[in-house]
């Protein structure tokens, strides 16, 4: 195949297509920086789909739980084994994707005798303040986008991932719109579980801007079926127990009255 | 033996074979323990290679000949640095881990500001009495080993692996005790969501690992820190059942007693504001008390 470089790139074209296709239906995963530190956001059946990597690092997949798996494992270890040779404060999220998943990723993408990861994931790493918050876009193929606001680009205090390209810009183009930075977690609970709700439409129908009486039925509804999933990673004094798993009792009810602001201001 | 002493003098006379014969003989074979064989431990290699204790370090501010333990007639010995006593006990609130400050070579007072009470997760701690640079690389150890179980399991690591993590690293370290440098005799305390109730170890050398009823006590001052609190506990009016500040007071008692006569362990720095590490295990994890809170019981109490 290597010989005949058009059905190269044809295979790597279809392989796009194919992996597009099966993260599709991913549920969104929305993460912002806040006052206590970085909330994630996402909502699902069964699987757990937010993870601890390392003192300041957390991470969020959707994809084959297997890929997930290794990834995720893959990415502990080199961060691990970074931070116990030479100290936790030399692991960083950028050095991590770049020069650990980001060339694996493209390997196994282009080389197309082997399986892709059917993965997209999203890195978000805790600073001292939200100024210095990381959120790194992880795609299947080993590209990645960073929140750093390169080239002129506008600084984001937020991370997505979704299904589509499309649908994350939605949920996007809602979180800047409002600045969560000053918020306390829980108020920042309701303006993710709004962004997921607008990915989460998009997903399912791939249509302009949503009534707010349609978002806040549709939320309700997919409250009834999912379990939702809330973490956050604090600017501890003491980082490797930055990370924490938010009890989902209590929750409900700060996504909701969230929606239901969010909803009169608009979006 | 004698063939190597031969093939020195050879050496050193003909220096033919070997230009830097003469300053081969700078080292002759005696010195370097050859004709005895290899006798003794890593201690008795250093002293016989005539290598030097603490007492030529000048930024420490000894003087010369104080440091290390002479075990040969005078002449400057090495000794390992050790760290020494630290006592833990329950009480109504939970566990409270407490150590006292100093680090020792010998008879030198290497460091009067050691950290002998190290958190090792969100509820564990361990103290340590022995050679630091081995238990701290434990507690390090210790401390990654919990965390990378936590993050790649999605669960905390039981109770029972935790105090046994500790229990396989005593072990693994039996040869640096046997060589005579090393030696980490240990206390681990944590607490223990299932049962509600807080748990405290402690360990011998080769590892074996013991619950503690009431309260350990590991170091040089172990001795008058377990009378302390067996008196206490049996004649005065109990332990388990103190509260917060009875308990801190106590422990810092305890640890002034056994700084009375034993060198090894420090007292209360005030000039220097240098006062004992005092942390607590409770059901919401683990507390450190501040200096400033250390001072004003020092204060109140006349400890």
């Amino acid at each position: 195949m290597m010989e005949e470089p058009y059905r190269w790139v044809e295979a790597v074209a279809n392989r796009r297509e194919y992996v597009e296709q099966q993260l599709a239906g991913g549920s969104p995963i929305a993460a912002v920086s806040c006052r206590e530190g970085i909330l994630l956001l996402t909502l699902g059946r069964q699987r757990r789909k937010l993870f601890e990597i390392y003192d300041r690092i957390a991470m969020g997949a959707i994809g084959h739980p297997g890929d997930i798996e290794r990834l995720r494992m893959g990415a502990i270890e080199l961060a691990s084994s970074e931070g116990f040779l030479r100290s936790a404060a030399d692991v960083s999220l950028r050095r991590l994707a770049d020069f650990g998943l980001s060339p694996l990723l493209k390997n196994s993408f282009e080389q197309v005798c082997g399986p892709p990861f059917l993965v997209r994931m999203l890195f978000a790493e805790v600073g001292r303040d939200a100024g210095s918050d990381v959120f790194l876009r992880m795609e299947y193929d080993g590209a990645s986008h960073l929140n750093g606001g390169g080239f002129g680009g506008a600084f984001e205090h937020y991370g997505v991932v979704a299904g589509s390209v499309v649908v994350a810009g939605r949920m996007e183009h809602f979180l800047r719109s409002i600045c969560t930075v000053e918020m306390s977690w829980e108020e920042a609970v309701g303006v993710l579980f709004h962004a997921w709700v607008l990915g989460d439409m998009g997903s399912r129908e791939e249509k302009g801007e949503a009534e707010p009486a349609e978002v806040r039925v549709h939320a309700l509804e997919r409250l009834g079926v999912l379990r939702p999933e809330v973490a956050l990673l604090e600017r501890s004094p003491q980082p490797a127990m930055a990370w924490r798993m938010l009890p989902t009792e209590g929750l409900r009810g700060m996504m909701e009255a969230g929606l239901g602001s969010w909803v009169k201001t608009g979006s | 033996m004698s063939g190597e002493t031969d093939w020195m003098e050879g050496g050193g006379k003909g220096g033919g074979m070997f230009a830097g014969g003469g300053a081969m003989a700078a080292f002759p074979a005696t010195e370097l323990g050859l004709q005895e064989g290899i006798d003794g431990d890593f201690g008795a290699l250093l002293r016989r290679r005539g290598t030097q204790g603490w007492g030529h370090c000048g930024s420490l501010g000894a003087v010369e000949g104080g440091g290390g333990v002479t075990r040969r007639g005078g002449d400057l010995g090495w000794a390992p640095t050790e760290a020494t006593t630290i006592l833990a006990f329950k009480f109504s609130g939970g566990v409270l881990v407490a150590g006292d400050r100093r680090a020792t070579a010998g008879n030198l007072v290497v460091y009067d500001r050691a950290d002998k009470v190290l958190q090792i997760d969100g509820d564990s701690l361990m103290a340590i009495a022995g050679v630091p640079a081995t238990a701290w690389e434990m507690a390090r150890m210790l401390a990654h080993s919990f965390q990378f179980y936590r993050r790649t399991q999605l669960q905390e690591l039981s109770l029972e692996g935790k105090v046994r993590a500790l229990s396989k690293l005593l072990r693994d370290n039996l040869g640096f005790v046997l060589q005579g440098v090393g030696m980490v005799v240990p206390l681990f305390a944590t607490y223990d969501h299932l049962a509600g109730v807080p748990r405290l170890y402690f360990y011998d050398p080769m590892g074996a690992q013991f619950e503690a009823a009431e309260y350990a006590a590991s170091g040089s001052g172990a001795g008058a820190v377990r009378s302390v609190l067996h008196y206490v506990k049996t004649w005065g009016g109990g332990i388990r059942e103190m509260g917060r500040g009875d308990a801190v007071v106590l422990a810092l008692r305890a640890l002034e007693t056994a700084a009375e006569n034993d060198t090894a362990t420090g007292g209360v720095d005030r000039r220097g504001s240098v006062y004992p590490l005092v942390k607590i295990i409770g059901e919401s994890g683990v507390q450190t008390l501040s200096e400033r809170e250390l001072a004003e019981v020092f204060e109140q109490q006349r400890i």
